[in-house]
């Protein structure tokens, strides 16, 4: 089975969207001068408790990811 | 007119463009105001050109062009370029020409 179109390189192997859009932000802001680096890089941290549930009712959350199927997991920032 | 760094290349869009919306590749945004020229560099994103001559840039990063610091750029493109001939898996790889593309971008925003 052919593919209908060109897929960027990323997703040939295997990225999403996301990831390519934030590893192209981190470069970026790895790339600036002070103190417009540090401002940035206080925009790419990502806070986010998970919470595991069973029989539906959450165990207690907490901050670590749990165990994880993939090693990439994708948060958003909000 | 506005020149956005779309995947397809450079695109510049006048008033009264058709309505499309272009994936953006990391490059440099121009906005010329009669005489005068504003750069911004873009990470990666998306410009929607609407029917009514308003375009919509929408990027995760996006900063002039003065902010960006010439030293860690070469650092960070010889670093990727290294990274990339010795990447084994798929994701190595991709993950490095990535790495090899923004600086290279960032590069030519800083010499262009």
């Amino acid at each position: 089975m052919a593919s209908n179109a060109a897929v960027p390189f990323w997703r040939a192997a295997g990225m999403t969207y996301i990831t390519y859009s934030n590893i192209c932000a981190n470069l970026v802001r790895n790339c600036l001068k002070e103190p417009y680096k540090t401002e940035a890089l206080t925009r790419e941290k990502v806070h986010f408790s998970i919470a595991t549930w069973k029989e539906g009712k959450p165990e207690k959350p907490g901050n670590c990811p749990l165990s994880r199927t993939s090693d990439r997991v994708d948060f958003t920032v909000s | 007119m506005v020149i956005i760094p779309a995947t397809t290349g450079q695109m510049g869009v006048l008033p009264g463009h058709v309505a499309s919306i272009a994936e953006l590749k990391p490059g440099v945004l121009s906005v010329h105001e009669g005489n005068d020229v504003t750069k911004y560099f873009i990470s990666s994103g998306f410009a929607f050109i609407h029917g009514n001559s308003y375009a919509d840039i929408i990027a995760v990063e996006a900063v002039p062009l003065d902010r960006i610091d010439a030293g860690l750029v070469q650092k960070g493109l010889a670093e990727f370029t290294q990274k990339l001939s010795s990447a084994s898996t798929d994701l190595e790889k991709a993950e490095a020409q990535i790495g090899v593309d923004a600086h290279s971008a960032l590069n030519s925003a800083l010499t262009g």
